[in-house]
């Protein structure tokens, strides 16, 4: 028996249940009107390769799910129906919307109960590569949540699209078949035996097919349920041209891509090496694991190269505004976060807190609207964490004692005993949510809400 | 790595009153010495490929056998150290080799034997519920150790970690290959642990460690080896294994007190750089 005000993450799911629908509602009050698009949250077996099949859930019986072109600023419905045993959300990641329909019931989103369907129906903003998930509690349960194959592209066209490239793929990185196993660091950690690209290990399914002189606009997302990647085309750059679906005031060529989970990268390909390539993750074990995709010029043929990097490179500062950073107080009010880790046991996951505390007990901190804030990420822990914020865009300003400018995102990776200061303005009333977007991080604690007073 | 306790079954008397009875016992007894050279309860994890551990095992006999049997020396006031250095083949099997040595008054520091322990383990990839692993253990002592010289082993080692609890079970069975026991058959002594993290680097628990005689036909209550220790690991690197415990044996056939420490250092050979 729990002690008395001791609720968990899974118990406040469940009590958010009974919440009333705001903007997510019954689809049979819209018997006689269509929806936009419909989702089916289902059981489904995913074959990653020849021989290998993994019992999952899905959305439309694909992994990832549909891509979703939206317009910005133009209203959509989404029909979804859960025809799983569980209570299923889907968050729409990246935009600003009401927290009725944003799609965590920890902000209010109500839940979409086995064998019911619901429509989302939204404006949606900003325009850019977004994703869509599920926001469900896993727990020890390594099959559930974003574990299972409930991710898909959502890409928010802007009114104007000054973009100039000749074709566009989405491409998404997932992980599957965890075990927890323990790790050096003293406790239990979920570890894969099977990586994909677009649910293919590398040498199954169709290959990238392009064409030498083309630009190639690649979305790269991350929806791992807890590892990060590194991605790279073997003979190839990238131009990073936007990070989370933000536009990067610094584009950049650069030999890889790294993705924390839930981020996304948008970038440019030159194809100007014809030949048949592997775009694959550059740790080989990773690869091994099968985390790859062959590209294939139009008219080559022949064995997929790979030319294995040395080193693993990334750093968000390759991106950021050239122009001088002002030492100066912006007028935010700081937040400092610090998140620390709760060893439960060499034979459990460790639990999270974010300021002595895991959620749901977590302090909600009171935000003014019109107001900046500076959250200051003090991760006082030997794991990285890629926190999200829900419902709002933030800009990076500090990465491990050095000042940054310009570059907005809703998910940063916050590396091992460093701090990360972001800025955000409160333009967006409402509960929201904050976590970290490991699965098994945000499911003992890491969770915490921002309300708006 | 872990491994179980080697011993060579035994009558066990210790302590002046029990003296008298040990003598009696000898005429209707297996003339058998105890040998508690590496008193360890194993784990089912292996050493990584590419990796050596090194382990010092201590072990220091309080209370045990006090006279010689049949050319043994008497167990009481042993001081055994063993070197064991394990191997990791693959990432489901290893190669443990152990040296065995004695040190005690009137006898000095002896070599008392040698064995070899290959092993190997459920690969993770298989997703089982609980570690599985199997290990195989050859080797020989010297008869003023053991009059069993040459022996066997066969291990099945079950463990698992829920929360901060940790158990593991050990049902081992032995075989003489040479030495008064080769009629024997198989003889089953098995081991286990209980144990608790009070924190992230200390855990404590129960040690079990018991002989019971022949399958065949299982020894009489006091004739077996029944031991208990308490021991405590100290978790303070995934590089070293820190443990420590004094047990008591609880049978005549037993010896009473012994100390047991084990230091271990891990090598790794290779550190595989970050793309690897």
């Amino acid at each position: 028996m729990l002690a008395s005000g001791l609720i968990t993450r899974r118990q406040f799911l469940q009590s958010s249940a009974a919440a009333p629908a705001a903007a997510l509602t019954p689809a049979a009050s819209h018997a006689f009107t269509l929806a936009d698009y419909t989702l089916t949250i289902a059981p489904y077996t995913l074959q990653v390769s020849s021989r290998r099949f993994i019992r999952t859930t899905a959305y439309n019986s694909q992994v990832p799910g549909p891509l979703l072109r939206l317009h910005e600023e133009r209203p959509v419905t989404i029909e979804v129906t859960n025809r799983t045993s569980n209570p299923e959300v889907v968050h729409w990641h990246g935009l600003f919307l009401p927290p009725e329909v944003d799609g965590a019931m920890e902000e209010g989103t109500p839940p979409i109960l086995p064998g019911s369907t619901a429509r989302y129906t939204f404006t949606p903003r900003p325009a850019g590569f977004r994703w869509y998930h599920t926001h469900t509690f896993a727990g020890r349960d390594l099959k559930k949540g974003q574990y299972t194959g409930q991710h898909g592209f959502l890409s928010i066209e802007p009114r104007q699209n000054p973009a100039r490239y000749d074709a566009e793929m989405f491409l998404a990185l997932h992980d599957w078949r965890a075990q927890l196993l323990a790790s050096d660091d003293g406790s239990m950690n979920p570890y894969y035996d099977v990586s994909t690209i677009n649910g293919h290990v590398l040498g199954f399914g169709e290959p990238l097919r392009v064409k030498a002189g083309q630009r190639l606009l690649l979305h790269v997302l991350n929806s791992s349920a807890t590892d990060c990647h590194w991605i790279a085309l073997s003979g190839h750059q990238f131009e990073v041209l936007a990070l989370d679906g933000n536009p990067v005031p610094n584009p950049s060529a650069v030999p890889m891509l790294s993705l924390a989970p839930a981020e996304r990268v948008s970038a440019i390909v030159e194809l100007n090496n014809p030949g048949v390539w592997v775009l694959g993750e550059v740790r080989q074990h990773v690869r091994a694991a099968g985390m790859g995709v062959v590209v294939e010029y139009a008219n080559r043929s022949g064995k997929p190269q790979w030319r294995q990097p040395d080193t693993l490179s990334w750093h968000y500062h390759q991106f950021e505004s050239t122009q001088p950073t002002s030492p100066g107080n912006s007028g935010a009010i700081e937040v400092p976060l610090v998140f620390k880790s709760k060893f439960t046991g060499h034979g459990d996951l460790d639990h999270w807190t974010i300021n002595g505390k895991s959620f749901p007990h977590t302090e909600t901190v009171a935000l003014q609207q019109g107001q900046r804030y500076r959250l200051q990420f003090i991760n006082q822990s030997t794991d990285h964490h890629p926190v999200h914020l829900h419902r709002h865009v933030f800009e990076l300003r500090r990465l491990s004692g050095r000042p940054t400018r310009g570059i907005m995102k809703d998910t940063m990776l916050v590396k091992s005993n460093t701090q990360a200061d972001v800025e955000f303005i409160a333009n967006d009333p409402g509960s929201t949510l904050f976590h970290c977007h490991q699965q098994d991080h945000m499911d003992t604690g890491f969770m915490m809400l921002f309300r708006y007073v | 790595m872990g491994t179980g306790l080697h011993r060579v079954r035994v009558p066990q008397a210790t302590g002046r009153w029990w003296a008298f009875a040990a003598i009696g016992l000898i005429a209707s007894m297996p003339l058998k010495a105890q040998g508690n050279y590496e008193i360890q309860v194993y784990g089912s994890d292996t050493i990584p490929p590419g990796s050596t551990m090194v382990e010092l095992h201590s072990n220091f006999t309080a209370l045990g056998q006090r006279s010689e049997i049949q050319g043994v020396y008497p167990t009481y006031h042993q001081e055994h150290e063993t070197l064991e250095i394990t191997q990791g083949i693959n990432d489901w099997s290893e190669v443990g080799f152990y040296i065995f040595t004695s040190e005690q008054a009137g006898h000095g520091i002896q070599w008392v034997g040698d064995h070899i322990r290959p092993r190997v383990r459920v690969p993770r990839s298989w997703h089982w519920p609980i570690g599985v692993s199997l290990s195989t253990e050859i080797g020989y002592q010297r008869p003023v150790y053991s009059l069993d010289t040459w022996t066997w082993e066969i291990r099945p080692i079950l463990d698992k970690a829920i929360y901060r609890w940790y158990f593991a079970f050990n049902p081992a069975l032995e075989r003489t290959w040479h030495g008064p026991d080769v009629h024997q058959g198989l003889a089953f002594a098995p081991a286990a642990k209980v144990s608790y993290d009070f924190t992230k680097r200390v855990s404590g628990g129960i040690e079990y460690y018991a002989d019971y005689g022949a399958f065949s036909q299982f020894d009489s209550f006091r004739e077996q080896q029944q031991q208990f220790f308490a021991a405590t690991d100290l978790n303070v690197s995934p590089k070293w294994e820190i443990n420590f415990g004094v047990g008591i044996g609880v049978t005549a056939a037993t010896d009473h007190l012994i100390i047991k420490g084990i230091l271990g250092r891990r090598f790794n050979w290779h550190k595989p750089s970050a793309v690897e």
